[in-house]
């Protein structure tokens, strides 16, 4: 912390204690020392770094905040702290090694991630509609655990920032249960790169029905529990309601979307708009709140979590079996058997392998509702098998641009909430 | 392709004008109505629009054979597919590429091909830069049908000094035999045996062994034919391609310098209907080797390495005396292997000293290579250049046999002085400038390291008179700078007054001062292409 501004008194003529040591070598005085006027707090706005590496912040983001005592008058917020060229490095990589790119986005919930951005491949390929249904079934139920993470972490670890840390715990339990479950899908806990163009890596694992049913029950048992503790909380809604509102107007303006928006009252939900994959065949609800506050956006979350479930449960019962790839030799690995036993399935594995996956070109945008709202990917294809230009709207960057805003004129500790419930994650946020 | 620099003194065929409408005809191929030269075969007239059609014996630079059957496309009015590629085009033909019955032929071509190919593409030199990979890939992509073993023949068969021959993998498309004919002349490869047992191979105790070998490697559609002094180095697919000229002769073939990290694996020729079409010699193709044999990396001050700032110095020292009060006792030698802008830079440099003695110096002619094809005696890059750079500056250009006895003290530029012998070196005071260790450099008193012509951007005259342009495909060993540099750097360590601050400003410099070359302008510096994403040009 910077120190008051104020002039050091000149000792008086008389005094006969001159100044101390500590004065004399570090420049400022002991608070005893002051007078009582110089006690009180000092008058003048004062400079503080918040971040960029800071316990209760999500993510590496600096703020720079101007304060009026506890009270924030302006702030500079400054993201890039995680910025790994994601756009750049994508036009040199092959459309399938960019999978793995994706999912250090939002690192959260990677396999939402990657189906928007097999879709854009897929819209440029012409394949949109056409993937197997098991595949795009795999895809949603694969994309909704992947929402419940992602809530379940931001829910958590709000809670925990606010001091409730029993909550935190109880919801990251059910999130290993829930990533042990995509670890058996895709074989890694966190960086999935499941998902392919025109279908998905591999199909579910044995086992993964009775395992999914589990999760969910248990996940919503606890879901019971921890609302409870913080639903109705005297210290959580101090904390959270009225904190950080933002309007319907001013969300809309801003470019919100996902919890943000429709805790403001924003009714846009990608999967209701502009529905995508199986999703018109699921029966589910978009909340949306009233206040557009920070304990808004968690009822919303928690709701979301919920809806979520509900439609795991409808997808459990409605998936059926066939191919998780489309047939397209065009995108289409030929299988391990074949590529080294006939030259044919050979040529198609090395053409893909080392070419790429030749996407016509074109340019088309793909976007889905990502755990933090509309994630898009926008790409520039020259017919190639990499991107001519790559760009992700990374719903973070943009929730993370109405920061400022947002934590004007409340207090220091407000940050915390506020940044919580805006659930930047930097890895989406500095892309 | 990316010739800096127009010719302006070559009495070159003018540009052919539009064709004339008694000089072309009137098609359609796929709904589109196309427009070319009387003689032009279909395939080519489909190119002229983007429609690659696909074949594999058909090369633009050989005799058509139409061996292949690969390229078959449905003619109205014609009750068989055609070869498109022997296909004269005909006012009103009207030419399918797509229909169900061209396709299929293409597929079952294809098919075909594959039944007896082995499975190499991991250890395979062509692979990703093979026309059988991209024609099946693309036109085909279907399953296997075949339940039957594959028939195998020889997989290393050593046809040469400079190629192995896998029958294996050859597809019998005949586009090397045909290069052999056309490009040297000497019919040395054939097919032996009928059926699935038709081998390429040379007659009994006989050798592919002549100078343009190395071209059958480049036309071979699959990875029959590899190159000895490529194979098993590098993937194709990951290196990087830089357009430029080859510097092992007068010819200047137009090339390709095909690099990865910042090293050279091979040189490939870039086609140039006025210079070398599709084609080099085996010997150029190998110089890129010299650009990491006995390099000069370091500057050097009586055999010693030092720095530049030292070198230079040193440099000065040594000329300072003599400019001052005898400049006829300093010598000026410009090399033929050096680029125009190197030249000039050193010419304008001894016009500023007032120097007089200036001497041309390069390799001695090697006339046995001369054969009236793409070899020639000659075999520096740049003879041409250097005498117009030397007359334009009003300078003698001297061969460097004639040295006057009054030159105690030379500057050199490169690592040749042919006919000078050691008891005249040991007489000599040298600086040289050098991208190489070796010749006088070695008994220099003052040697400063150059750039090699792969590490520079800059121009060069072949024998015909025509400027091309060189990129930078590598940066150069240790300490080397582009010789131009240096020569500035010593310019203004003795009081020369020349200032150049990028290649560009010297050749705008040199184009005002030719007045041959008054129209040339200088392009932009060219990216290099990564052949991964080039469309596996086959």
């Amino acid at each position: 912390m910077a120190a008051p501004t104020t002039p050091p008194t000149a000792p008086s003529p008389g005094d006969a204690n001159p100044r101390s040591l500590r004065q004399l070598v570090l420049g400022r005085k002991d608070v005893q020392d002051l007078s009582d006027a110089e006690q009180d707090l000092p008058p003048d706005l004062m400079t503080v770094n918040m971040g960029p590496s800071h316990p209760a912040m999500h993510g590496t983001v600096r703020i720079i905040l101007t304060v009026d005592g506890e009270r924030i008058v302006a702030s500079d917020v400054q993201p890039g702290y995680l910025h790994r060229c994601f756009e750049k490095e994508s036009e040199h990589a092959t459309y399938t090694q960019v999978f793995p790119y994706t999912d250090r986005l939002n690192y959260v919930s990677p396999m939402i991630n990657n189906c928007g951005w097999a879709m854009v491949a897929e819209k440029l390929l012409g394949l949109t509609g056409h993937l197997p249904k098991r595949a795009e079934y795999i895809r949603v139920i694969v994309s909704e655990i992947s929402r419940i993470t992602d809530h379940l972490t931001c829910v958590g670890a709000s809670a925990m920032e606010l001091g409730a840390f029993t909550a935190f715990l109880y919801f990251l339990k059910a999130r290993e249960w829930l990533y042990e479950l995509l670890e058996k899908v895709s074989g890694a806990r966190l960086t999935h790169s499941y998902v392919r163009i025109g279908g998905v890596g591999k199909d579910l694992p044995d086992g993964f029905h009775d395992d999914l049913t589990l999760c969910l029950h248990q996940t919503e048992k606890i879901m019971v529990e921890v609302e409870n503790m913080l639903n109705n909380n005297k210290i959580f809604r101090d904390r959270m309601a009225g904190i950080g509102a933002i309007t319907k107007q001013a969300a809309i303006e801003s470019g919100c979307v996902g919890p943000i928006a429709r805790a403001a009252g924003v009714d846009y939900d990608v999967r209701k708009d502009y529905p995508y994959s199986i999703y018109p065949e699921l029966e589910f609800d978009v909340p949306v709140g009233t206040t557009g506050d920070c304990y808004d956006r968690y009822l919303v979350r928690i709701e979301e979590l919920k809806q979520s479930i509900r439609m795991l449960r409808q997808c459990l019962k409605q998936i059926p079996d066939g191919p998780v790839m489309i047939a397209d030799p065009r995108v289409a690995l030929p299988p391990k058997q074949d590529t080294y036993n006939t030259i044919e399935s050979m040529i198609r594995h090395f053409k893909h392998i080392m070419d790429g996956v030749k996407v016509p070109a074109g340019e088309a945008y793909a976007f889905v509702e990502g755990g933090n709202g509309e994630l898009g990917f926008y790409v520039v294809a020259d017919g190639t098998g990499r991107p001519y230009k790559a760009y992700v709207r990374s719903p973070s960057f943009v929730h993370l641009s109405t920061a400022s805003q947002l934590i004007h004129g409340h207090l220091i500790a407000d940050v915390v909430p506020i940044f919580g419930m805006i659930n930047m994650i930097g890895g989406e946020c500095d892309k | 392709m990316t010739d800096a620099a127009k010719p302006a003194p070559v009495p070159s065929t003018p540009a052919p004008p539009p064709p004339a409408p008694a000089d072309s005809v009137n098609l359609t191929i796929d709904g589109i109505a196309v427009i070319a030269k009387k003689g032009t075969n279909v395939l080519e007239a489909a190119r002229t629009i983007g429609i690659d059609i696909s074949a594999f014996c058909y090369h633009p630079g050989l005799p058509i054979v139409a061996q292949c059957r690969q390229c078959l496309v449905a003619i109205e009015k014609n009750p068989k597919l055609q070869p498109s590629c022997q296909q004269v085009v005909a006012e009103g033909m009207v030419v399918h590429t797509n229909d169900a019955q061209s396709s299929l032929a293409r597929k079952q071509q294809l098919e075909f091909t594959l039944v007896n190919h082995p499975i190499d593409c991991p250890i395979c030199d062509k692979a990703g830069e093979c026309t059988l990979q991209r024609l099946y890939f693309d036109h085909d992509n279907a399953n296997s049908r075949i339940d039957t073993p594959k028939v195998h023949k020889h997989k290393t068969v050593d046809l040469g000094p400079t190629i192995m021959l896998d029958q294996e993998r050859c597809i019998l498309c005949s586009r090397c035999i045909r290069t052999c004919d056309e490009v040297s002349g000497q019919h040395q490869l054939d097919f032996a045996h009928r059926g699935d047992h038709e081998v390429l191979t040379t007659a009994p105790g006989e050798q592919l062994d002549n100078p343009y070998s190395l071209n059958t490697v480049d036309v071979c559609p699959v990875g029959a034919l590899t190159s000895k002094d490529f194979r098993f180095t590098m993937r194709a697919w990951e290196l990087e391609a830089t357009p430029s000229v080859c510097n092992g002769c007068a010819t200047g073939c137009n090339i390709e310098i095909h690099h990865k990290q910042d090293r050279v694996w091979r040189l490939v020729p870039r086609h140039n209907p006025e210079v070398n079409k599709y084609w080099m010699c085996d010997e150029g193709r190998l110089t890129y080797h010299g650009l990491r044999d006995h390099r000069l990396a370091a500057a050097l001050v009586d055999g010693l390495p030092a720095g530049w700032d030292r070198a230079i110095r040193a440099a000065a020292e040594l000329l300072g005396p003599s400019l001052a009060s005898a400049p006829r006792s300093i010598g000026v030698v410009l090399s033929a292997e050096h680029t125009n802008e190197d030249n000039f830079a050193l010419a304008k440099l001894a016009k500023a000293w007032g120097v007089t003695n200036v001497y041309v110096a390069g390799k001695p002619e090697v006339p046995s290579r001369a054969d009236g094809r793409l070899r020639v005696a000659d075999v520096n890059a740049n003879t041409a250049g250097v005498k117009l750079v030397a007359a334009a500056l009003g300078l003698p250009a001297t061969p460097i046999v004639e040295l006057s006895a009054d030159v105690r003290t030379l500057v050199v530029l490169g690592a040749e002085l042919p006919g000078i012998d050691q008891a005249q070196l040991a007489e000599l005071a040298i600086v040289a400038i050098s991208a190489h260790e070796r010749g006088p450099v070695a008994q220099a008193k003052v040697a400063l390291p150059a750039a090699a012509w792969a590490e520079v951007a800059g121009t060069v005259t072949n024998a015909a008179g025509r400027v091309q342009r060189m990129h930078a495909a590598v940066t150069s060993p240790g300490q080397a700078l582009p010789a131009w540099e240096a020569i500035v750097r010593l310019a203004q360590a003795t009081g020369g007054k020349l200032s150049f601050a990028h290649t560009r400003e010297v050749f705008h410099d040199m184009t005002q001062a030719v007045p041959a070359w008054k129209a040339l302008s200088w392009t932009r510096e060219a990216r290099p292409l990564a052949l991964r994403f080039a469309g596996s040009r086959g």
